[in-house]
């Protein structure tokens, strides 16, 4: 069946990843979701989730954002959080982790931001 | 010297003891324990006298006779003390006996008072009366006596400088010879029983005179210790029965527990039998319903009292008076009036309205009430008025009020002793700790959580210090619902139900789920955003029941059913796995960073209400999720 998620991932020049999450972030999709995060981060270099495309995000799926973001930090890396879309941001908000990600308002921002 | 005595020559006072005695009738001849004592008491006293080296291993027979008739008396004395619920009484007739036997022309008993500097005559036999006069410690024979805790055989009060003569000048007696022994117990001085002018044909009090009245006297002492215990005994047992019903009458002051579904609940635990702090409240003819909390200054009987008086006043006021403000300026004005000096009374009255769950209240120097809302925060809303009784103000001058919204979360009244109280670390719990209590109970049915107050101050090792009382006033739509006549049927919701399905407890069913729960809400009048809530929390709920009760096996299932209620939407959510302690499901701490245990949070964040129902037949667990329509 349908995952109702999708994912893409872009290596850049810099070193940087960059993950797209799209459409249904819940307790079915966040363990690819999670898989994929930690792929990024294990690569070393910053990470960008691209919450754009993100329609619904559920307790699991901040869960696995979370991870990746403890795991980013022992390994001295970055993770931050690009064009949240509202759904998304509304449960990071009631999770008040608004504040615990840097958020950036658009991708490029984002990747220029963390050059 | 004593051990060779005592193998060559009986010990009198023993052997007369266990004889038979036909002088003393046989209702009265078995001695009762405390006679024994004194009996005790007395061969004690005796073996001392027999340190006399002639007395005791040459008894002279008339000496040996005074001694057995003495030893009777004491006996008797002993008995009479024991079975007496009249100390002074009995203490006159021992006196009696005293100057009867020592032939003495009369006898006076002296007690000394709680100052320690005079002696008062508490009865007298003989010549003269001289109950109640007083005379100083530090003065005359019996004084002397006293002081020393020895006994005074003077023969001729001529002779002894210290004789106090203004007795004799009173009352006209003419004191020729004084015998006094001292009463004492232990270390503690009663005071002394003294004789006067030895009658018959050899005018002198002899030695032996002088050694029974000491046993006599060690005897009364005993008997009128014992008399004063029993006394402070009698007096502390009529307090605690006293204390008792004013406990009891307190109870009754405090509003029966509320049928279950009501929106104002209450404990209290006094820190002492009675409490200083109240609690009431009740239903008005409209609908609405009146509550308050007060805590009176002090504890005590005293603060219990001022507590009856203010609890009767508000629930009296309280039928005509309606608006909060007004009934404390009342109240106030009728404290003030007649209230004890620096005694005063701390109050937040309310009134709610469970149609609209608006709380209309005011607080005179009161612990500020707690808002819980719906979201997670508190709201602390302090006194801005005096304590009642301070100040004579106006009764009709209405104290200030607030208005708040429920909106789903629960209002709070604590008195002092909560957030004074110490917990098991011996830390007071505070503000904080008890909005961390409030946080983490949030979701036990409302009397359960003021239990939850209530059992971590009362958990320590140390006794309350203070009445720890707590009231909850709850909203949502549980309150909000309109009642329907009979009381079965207020549980049953008077709903429509939208929709039901039933899906295996599976992860990949949820997407199915959030669209009917979606559909649902819209068409029933949501907003999206509202609906986007309402399909997480459902979500979120979902999950725990396919993670924590069905530990992920994806055979079990889930019934869902949503449901159209007045302005609220109800999603019933069941599984049948075992049952899970509810009580255990709490938000998590968000100062955690740590991935997951972020679902209750949400619900609860999320929906206006979420509980979970009785197990329901056939097992299970049944959980309720109420979303007012915006």
């Amino acid at each position: 069946m349908n995952t109702g998620m999708t994912h893409r991932v872009e290596r850049r020049q810099t070193g940087m990843v960059v993950v797209a999450l799209e459409g249904d972030v819940d307790l079915q999709s966040s363990p690819e979701a999670r898989r994929v995060l930690l792929d990024a981060v294990a690569h070393g270099g910053a990470v960008v989730v691209d919450l754009s495309k993100v329609g619904y995000i559920d307790s699991s799926g901040i869960a696995s954002l979370v991870e990746a973001l403890q795991k980013a930090r022992q390994g001295g890396s970055r993770l931050v959080l690009a064009a949240v879309s509202d759904a998304a941001m509304r449960v990071l908000q009631l999770a008040r982790l608004d504040r615990v990600f840097v958020i950036h308002p658009s991708l490029e921002a984002a990747i220029t931001g963390d050059r | 010297m004593y051990t060779s005595i005592a193998g060559s020559v009986a010990r009198p006072s023993e052997v007369r003891l266990q004889s038979p005695r036909p002088s003393i009738p046989p209702s009265t001849a078995q001695p009762e324990p405390v006679g024994s004592a004194f009996a005790d008491l007395t061969v004690c006293r005796h073996s001392v006298t027999m340190s006399d080296p002639r007395a005791a291993i040459v008894p002279a027979p008339a000496a040996a006779r005074a001694t057995d008739v003495a030893i009777e008396l004491l006996a008797e004395m002993g008995q009479d003390f024991a079975g007496s619920r009249s100390i002074g009484e009995t203490l006159r007739r021992a006196l009696h006996r005293i100057v009867d036997h020592l032939d003495a022309a009369g006898g006076a008993l002296f007690l000394l008072e709680d100052d320690g500097r005079t002696l008062l005559c508490t009865a007298s036999v003989g010549a003269t009366n001289i109950e109640g006069i007083r005379v100083p410690v530090d003065r005359g024979i019996v004084g002397r006596s006293v002081r020393s805790g020895r006994g005074e055989l003077v023969g001729d009060v001529r002779t002894d400088p210290e004789f106090f003569q203004a007795v004799d000048e009173r009352t006209g007696f003419v004191t020729r010879s004084i015998l006094s022994a001292p009463m004492s117990v232990r270390d503690e001085r009663l005071g002394a029983i003294e004789l006067v002018n030895k009658r018959g044909e050899d005018p002198h009090f002899t030695p032996e005179d002088l050694r029974i009245l000491e046993a006599m006297a060690a005897s009364a002492a005993l008997a009128i210790v014992n008399a004063r215990l029993a006394a402070a005994l009698v007096e502390q047992e009529r307090v605690r029965r006293e204390l008792e019903l004013a406990a009891e009458i307190q109870r009754s002051l405090l509003p029966t527990p509320p049928r279950a579904g009501f929106p104002v609940v209450g404990i209290n635990v006094p820190a002492d039998v009675v409490s200083g702090d109240f609690y009431d409240f009740f239903e008005l003819a409209d609908g609405r319903i009146l509550f308050n909390l007060g805590d009176v200054a002090g504890k005590g009987m005293n603060a219990a009292l001022l507590m009856a008086k203010t609890a009767s006043l508000f629930r009296c006021l309280g039928k005509t008076v309606h608006r909060p403000g007004a009934l404390l300026a009342r109240i106030d004005a009728e404290i003030a009036e007649t209230a004890t000096r620096g005694m005063f009374v701390t109050m937040v009255a309310g009134i709610l309205n469970p149609a609209t769950g608006e709380i209309c209240f005011a607080n005179a120097g009161h612990e500020p009430p707690l808002l819980h809302r719906d979201n997670g925060t508190f709201q602390a809303f302090p006194a801005d008025h005096p304590p009642l009784g301070i100040a004579e103000g106006s009764a009709d001058t209405p104290l200030p009020e607030a208005t708040v919204h429920l909106d789903g979360g629960t209002f709070y009244v604590v008195s002092d002793g909560v957030t004074e109280g110490l917990t098991v670390g011996g830390a007071p719990l505070g503000v904080e700790g008890l909005q961390d209590i409030l946080r983490e109970a949030g979701r036990l049915p409302p009397a359960e959580r003021l239990t939850a107050v209530t059992s971590v101050l009362t958990a320590g090792p140390r006794p309350l210090h203070d009445d720890a009382t707590v009231l909850a006033v709850v909203g949502g739509s549980a309150v909000t619902r309109p009642r329907s006549g009979s009381a079965a049927g207020r549980r049953e919701p008077a709903s429509e139900e939208l929709v039901r399905v039933s899906v295996p407890s599976c992860a990949d069913r949820l997407r199915l789920l959030r669209q009917v729960v979606a559909l649902s809400a819209t068409q029933s009048g949501c907003c999206q955003e509202a609906a986007d809530e309402l399909v997480l929390a459902v979500d979120e709920a979902c999950q725990n029941i396919i993670r924590h009760a069905y530990h992920g096996d994806p055979t079990g299932q889930i019934e869902l059913s949503v449901h159209h209620q007045g302005r609220d939407l109800i999603v019933l959510l069941r599984d049948y796995a075992p049952p899970v302690d509810v009580s255990r499901i709490k938000p998590r701490d968000l100062g955690d960073l740590r991935p997951g245990g972020l679902g209750t949070h949400l619900i609860r964040a999320l929906t206006n209400r979420a509980e979970f129902l009785p197990t329901p037949p056939g097992g299970g667990t049944l959980l309720k999720l109420v979303k007012r329509i915006r």
